[in-house]
């Protein structure tokens, strides 16, 4: 609709020039010298007012005719009858291979639909999946699966399932960008770099109900990491069977979850139906959980939610006050994850002199950031890497380690700067790229940093916005110098951050290499004494702040509004989110 | 009588020869008829104020830099009040621990809620007394008074030490009125179904030396706690970044004008040596060139716009109003072309060419004299219509986000940042919208004026 409003103004051009040119003969005459006799200025106002009557008109018969056609797609958001509820999905899933997946929203309905050896319950406690029970001890780790766990063409969900799963995703061929997740496994690494067969991965299924996996070195967290979704199983006779096709729709997805996919529209729906061959269905209180949108327009999903068409609708600053105004009962949300400015370190590039990157750390003030410009409740100043929430050895590991104080200090940061300039042997700095999303929320941050570049340092920023998929790719290429960037958590562990800057992770997308901080990494990989790894976290910590490797932007938190009939919805930072597994109806 | 006596010799007259009033150009005659149509006229004024106030509008004294950020009035709409009180400093606040008394549920409502300090702008600090048994807290603030329907507001964060019972909250606090309501939280952090609430009126602030910076006192010398000071005046209010929205319609107005008039003048001038040429020349010369034009007329606007940027290598935070212009000029010149051609077509054939021709006029001669003129009007009536069609164009280019480059602002791009919050702050959209809306207005009726001045059949039917 908007291209083919907009396309050719060379269309408009050639329509005004043809009444041009047949001027001779007026077309208004008629209707001058009908009201003549009202004057030029009272007849320009009489053709205003029509013209905004006709519009007000043709807006209301719009409205009228979307009420006609658009009225019968969804019905309540929240139905006790069918035990359905009504969603909008952010964006679609490009694919549910779970050896493949990499983004949350894959994450989400594949955390409804599949089952890992454990998961996370409604408290967020490790508890049993497909695996009954479990040793984790030393560098060998053994699950027993439970007899009763079930695919959803009804055969049972086997050991050989999980092996297959794991090495689909540490093949070379299948290229997945998780395969890291993995390496803890014996040969992991080497698999997925090609120098061994898949054959070679140290997980072997002993027996049909009996996985044992050999670890690299021993590792405390192990059984927290298979619950994340590339450790999933799948049935090779349905992989192969679907012949390329694993998880491109909702018949080319084998089940053994909570839910099955009924009905997958590309780009329009998502329909998700208790599945009766999983083990625990009683557990399942929901019948169907549809989503019926599939839009990222906070806008749009506040107002189906205001129209009662969805259950659940997440709100942004803009959206917030009307939100107040309808008095309804706001939820808050931390998601775990940490958003910062990441610098790109290849030598190539300004940004790896550290004393630019020192006097680019002390402008920024993350308090102004989150007060002043996010505004939205549950977003927190980043002071670290590290978010909150993360455990320590006893209790939280930022309330046992602080973040090192961080204070704005313009006159060091002009000291900074004109080493910087020295060093560099650059007066002025040419402009920098910014690399940033294309989104509202990143707009308006962009925005302000550049603002707060140029003012308070001088600096000239040129902001490049991208897509998601773009920005990862100019970002795993290096075209940039500063990039808005944040990290979620896979795993409950501090190592899911602690790592994200080791020389060797394919995420540390700027090429930050520091032997101190490896070490530091390594310690923390594989010692087993919490208070070591603890210190070993501290130490990344001070590095990443001392080197100003990145700059803590905020911790991001979300505020929703819920259907008040809805109960049961679990958020959580780490593991499936918004879990709706547990949800139910209540009458009212 | 003689009948010869009847007849008198008439006196010459020598009057009939003189032209009792000036002869009017074409020109002038143009202009008077012009300015006896008080729609075009208006237009035309406000066409030239809005030159004014695009070239001379960023130098008056009250109007400020386009991409300065004021953050302590964000989205003020115009008019809003600017008292501001000096104060110290913020420094963080340890806040209030107590010993957390033990005891079981049920739980009950914080005896009471009080206010650490003033609230400000700069902070609200709360604290309560300690509930028996709780295990956190959960603060809530809300515009208005959570009862009847216990509207507790927006959640803003939980304290989940029981020892502690304060809370600072500094997030985007406005000078206004606000309920914070605090919850106990039960083991398994449930919220208790009972609530405190404390009602508190923030005040506007500034440090001394935010104040100086910003130019609103001399020096900090001047300035004592408790002052008041008027913070800088944003004559059409600010938008989400805290930028003046004068500032940004002026600086906009720069982007879309100079769009708005130097794409239509390109490729109209383009248009008029294509259109003249294939008219003049005529036969098979004029069909290959036409049947071309037909040919431009059919390649797609916004697809030619992104093929340019990528040419161009126009990446993200590069403007992108070069290839806008190029792909203008190169796709809206048939509709001059088929214009200038038709016109000269039909002149060819008049009378008085012919003459011309006969008395020796050589062909430069005939198309400077005779058949530019004559084109002149219809030309100029083109232009006048081309304009708003392109200011629109590059106001919905931007809109999509494919003109300018942040934080140069045009009006497109305002209203895609200002609609955003339409239902807030609605001057962030209206304004640039209005601005838009106006300016196509009026070179459209400036056009039409135009259109009746200078097309020289109009005037035998008034």
């Amino acid at each position: 609709m908007t291209t083919s409003s907009s396309d050719n103004p060379g269309a408009r051009g050639r329509a005004v020039a043809g009444a041009a040119s047949v001027a001779g003969v007026p077309t208004g005459q008629g209707s001058r010298s009908g009201i003549a006799w009202l004057g030029e200025g009272s007849q320009l106002f009489i053709l205003s007012v029509l013209g905004i009557g006709a519009f007000v008109l043709l807006m209301m018969l719009l409205s009228f005719v979307s009420e006609l056609f658009g009225g019968g797609g969804a019905g309540e958001a929240v139905d006790p009858g069918t035990g359905t509820i009504t969603l909008a999905l952010s964006t679609e899933p490009p694919q549910l291979d779970s050896t493949r997946a990499t983004d949350m929203v894959s994450g989400q309905i594949l955390g409804h639909v599949m089952e890992g050896l454990v998961r996370y319950d409604e408290f967020d406690r490790i508890v049993p999946g497909v695996a009954e029970r479990w040793e984790v001890g030393g560098s060998e780790a053994v699950f027993h699966l439970r007899d009763d766990s079930r695919w959803s063409d009804g055969t049972p969900v086997t050991a050989h399932d999980f092996v297959f799963a794991w090495r689909k995703a540490v093949e070379p061929a299948t290229a997945s960008q998780y395969a890291f997740i993995l390496y803890p496994i014996k040969n992991a690494r080497a698999v997925n770099n090609g120098e061994l067969p898949v054959t070679a991965l140290g997980a072997t299924a002993v027996d049909e109900l009996t996985l044992e996996v050999r670890l690299e070195r021993p590792i405390g967290y192990f059984d927290k990491l298979v619950a994340f979704p590339t450790y999933y199983p799948i049935k090779q006779a349905f992989y192969e069977g679907r012949d390329g096709r694993y998880g491109a729709d909702a018949v080319d997805l084998l089940y053994n979850g909570p839910f099955v996919i009924e009905r997958w529209v590309h780009g329009a729906q998502l329909r998700m139906s208790r599945n009766d061959e999983y083990w625990d269905h009683e557990r399942i209180r929901l019948n169907t959980i549809d989503y019926a949108y599939i839009t990222s327009d906070v806008n749009a999903t506040l107002n189906l939610y205001k129209d009662g068409k969805v259950a659940v609708a997440g709100l942004d600053a803009e959206t917030l006050h009307d939100a107040l105004e309808q008095r309804w009962k706001l939820e808050r949300f931390n998601d775990g994850s940490v958003f910062f400015i990441e610098f790109n370190h290849r030598p190539s590039r300004l940004t790896s002199n550290r004393n630019l990157r020192k006097a680019i750390q002390f402008v920024l003030d993350p308090a102004e950031l989150v007060y002043k410009v996010i505004k939205l409740p549950g977003n927190t100043p980043g002071e670290s890497l590290f978010p909150v929430w993360l455990k320590g050895v006893n209790g939280y590991f930022r309330q046992e380690y602080p973040a090192p104080e961080h204070r704005v200090d313009l006159a060091r940061a002009h000291d900074y700067l004109e080493r910087a300039k020295q060093e560099l042997g650059l007066d002025p700095l040419p402009p920098l790229i910014f690399l940033s999303g294309d989104n509202p929320a990143a707009n308006k941050q962009s925005e302000y940093f550049q603002e707060v570049f140029a003012s308070r340092l001088g600096i000239e920023v040129k902001i490049d916005r991208q897509i998601f998929k773009q920005r990862l790719a100019k970002m795993t290429s290096g075209d940039f110098d500063m990039v808005l960037a944040g990290w979620g958590p896979d795993y409950a562990d501090p190592l899911t951050f602690g790592d994200l800057f080791a020389s060797w992770n394919k995420n540390n997308r700027g090429e930050y290499a520091n032997s101190v901080l490896d070490g530091w990494v390594e310690v923390a990989q594989s010692s087993l004494v919490p208070e070591e790894r603890m210190r070993a976290f501290d130490e990344i910590q001070k590095i990443i702040y001392d080197d100003a490797v990145i700059l803590p932007n905020y911790e991001r938190g979300s505020v929703f509004v819920r259907n008040p009939r809805l109960e049961g919805v679990v958020r959580r930072a780490v593991g499936t989110d918004p879990d709706y597994t547990n949800a139910y109806i209540v009458d009212g | 009588m003689n009948a010869a006596l009847s007849f008198r010799p008439i006196v010459a007259e020598r009057d009939v020869e003189v032209i009792s009033r000036p002869s009017l150009s074409y020109w002038r005659d143009a202009w008077i008829r012009l300015k006896a149509n008080r729609r075009a006229l208006v237009s035309l004024y406000i066409v030239i104020a809005l030159g004014l106030f695009t070239v001379v509008g960023p130098w008056l004294p009250f109007v400020p830099n386009h991409s300065a950020q004021d953050l302590d009035q964000i989205s003020s709409p115009p008019g809003a009040d600017r008292t501001a009180t000096i104060v110290e400093p913020y420094v963080p606040w340890s806040g209030v621990t107590v010993n957390a008394p033990g005891g079981q549920a049920p739980l009950e409502a914080p005896a009471s809620v009080s206010l650490a300090g003033e609230a400000t702008t700069q902070a609200v600090r709360i604290f309560w007394d300690p509930v028996r048994g709780a295990h956190g807290y959960r603060i809530y603030r809300n515009i208005a008074h959570p009862a009847p329907d216990d509207a507790l507001g927006m959640p803003l964060a939980d304290v989940l030490v029981p020892s502690r019972v304060s809370f600072e909250d500094r997030l985007d606090i406005k000078p206004q009125e606000y309920f914070y309501s605090v919850v106990p939280l039960d083991r398994n952090g449930r919220e208790a179904p009972v609530y405190a609430t404390l009602d508190v009126s923030a005040i506007r602030v500034i440090t001394a030396e935010e104040a100086v910076k910003r130019g609103l006192a001399g020096s900090t010398a001047d300035l004592a706690i408790g002052d008041q000071v008027e913070l800088k005046l944003h004559v059409l209010g600010t938008d989400y970044l805290g930028r003046d929205m004068l500032a940004r319609l002026m600086h906009g107005a720069r982007v879309s004008l100079f769009i708005g008039i130097v794409a239509p003048f390109l490729f109209i001038l383009v248009g008029i040596l294509y259109g003249s040429a294939a008219g003049f020349v005529g036969g098979r010369v004029d069909q290959v060139l036409m049947r071309f034009a037909d040919f431009v007329v059919a390649l797609p606007f916004l697809l030619f716009m992104i093929l340019f940027r990528i040419l161009f290598k126009i990446e993200g935070g590069d403007s992108g109003i070069a290839p806008m212009l190029i792909a203008m000029v190169i796709l809206s010149w048939p509709a001059a072309a088929r214009l200038v051609r038709g016109q000269i077509l039909q002149i060819r054939e008049e009378g008085y060419i012919s003459a011309s021709r006969l008395l020796g006029a050589k062909t430069p001669y005939l198309v400077l004299r005779h058949m530019i003129p004559n084109t002149m009007g219809v030309i100029l009536v083109t232009i006048t219509f081309a304009v708003p069609s392109a200011i629109f164009t590059e106001a919905f280019l931007s809109f999509i986000g494919m003109g300018v480059a942040p934080p140069t602002p045009s009006w497109g791009s305002m209203c895609n940042e200002g609609i955003k919050t339409m239902l807030t702050y609605p001057h962030e959209l209206i304004f640039p919208a209005l601005f838009i809306s106006i300016t196509v207005l009026a070179f459209n009726l400036l056009g039409d004026g135009l259109r009746d001045a200078l097309d020289a059949r109009m005037r035998s039917q008034e």
